[in-house]
């Protein structure tokens, strides 16, 4: 898998595991928040087609839930819900993450938007923590270059046997 | 779809750097416990306490050879983890696109109006 322009990185902490995703946006931050946030926004973009998207209900407070759930081509259904944790419009927001499927996933994913000059640079970081050894969340600065080091250490172990890949 | 309580937690399995770390060992083929012990700065019983939660979640298989256990990487587990992250990264790859270009779209319709 090679990284593209779009900028897929990912960082590895002591118990946690992160994949970060960068992307900038020529608009204003303001509304790439609410495109973000708003769920008659996020219909229109969050799925391949609209109709995929079955439910996309967001209820951007802290506590507040939300929930989407799409189909895809070969009528598998994707479900994403969780809680929020941090909303700080226009430039934040904390949420735990859980992806139903195969595998369960459970993580927390944080977005923060930063404008300069008109162009709007979004960071969704989703982090993988250990169960076991949960401790509190540390802000995280600092972002690798664009390799998906989750996935090439994954793609390692699975070639360490010579075993054909992709 | 329920979510069972035998959940294969294998991202949080890797999330540990510890567990990494004995993944890497394994690379180079099956390995007793203590040759494991010995090939990291990590005390017997923790390492015995994280193959155990590889092996729970499938990553590592177990097999017993008169007292002595020998642990490997199980690949079959590890090529669905790999593979949905790739999914993952594409999706999210698509939904950027889709995102940009509705960006663009709202800032059109605003100023044309």
């Amino acid at each position: 898998m090679t990284p593209n322009r779009n900028g897929a990185a990912s960082i590895e902490y002591p118990s946690e595991l992160e994949i970060l995703l960068t992307r900038d946006f020529e608009a204003p931050i303001e509304l790439v928040f609410d495109v973000l946030t708003k769920q008659e926004h996020v219909r229109k973009w969050f799925a391949p087609f609209e109709h995929q998207m079955t439910v996309c209900s967001i209820d951007l407070r802290v506590g507040g839930n939300y929930h989407m759930v799409f189909v895809t081509e070969d009528g598998t259904e994707c479900s994403f819900r969780g809680t929020y944790v941090e909303v700080e419009p226009p430039t934040r927001t904390v949420e735990t993450w859980l992806f139903e499927g195969w595998p369960d996933a459970e993580a927390v994913e944080t977005v923060d938007l930063h404008e300069t000059d008109g162009v709007t640079k979004m960071n969704l970081r989703l982090a993988f923590r250990d169960k076991a050894g949960r401790d509190h969340m540390t802000k995280t600065d600092g972002f690798e270059d664009s390799t998906n080091k989750m996935a090439d250490y994954v793609r390692s172990l699975l070639d360490s046997k010579g075993t054909v890949s992709g | 779809m329920a979510r069972s309580s035998t959940t294969s937690d294998v991202f949080n399995a890797i999330a540990e750097a510890h567990r990494r770390e004995i993944l890497d060992v394994l690379i180079t083929g099956e390995k007793a416990v203590g040759a494991i012990v010995n090939d990291l700065s990590m005390s017997q019983p923790q390492v015995s306490k994280h193959l155990r939660v590889l092996s729970d979640v499938g990553l590592v298989k177990c097999r017993a050879d008169g007292r002595r256990r020998f642990y490997r990487l199980d690949h079959e587990h590890l090529r669905p983890l790999h593979d949905w992250l790739e999914k993952y990264e594409q999706s999210w790859n698509g939904r950027l696109d889709r995102m940009d270009g509705y960006l663009s779209d709202l800032q059109r319709k605003d100023r044309t109006q």
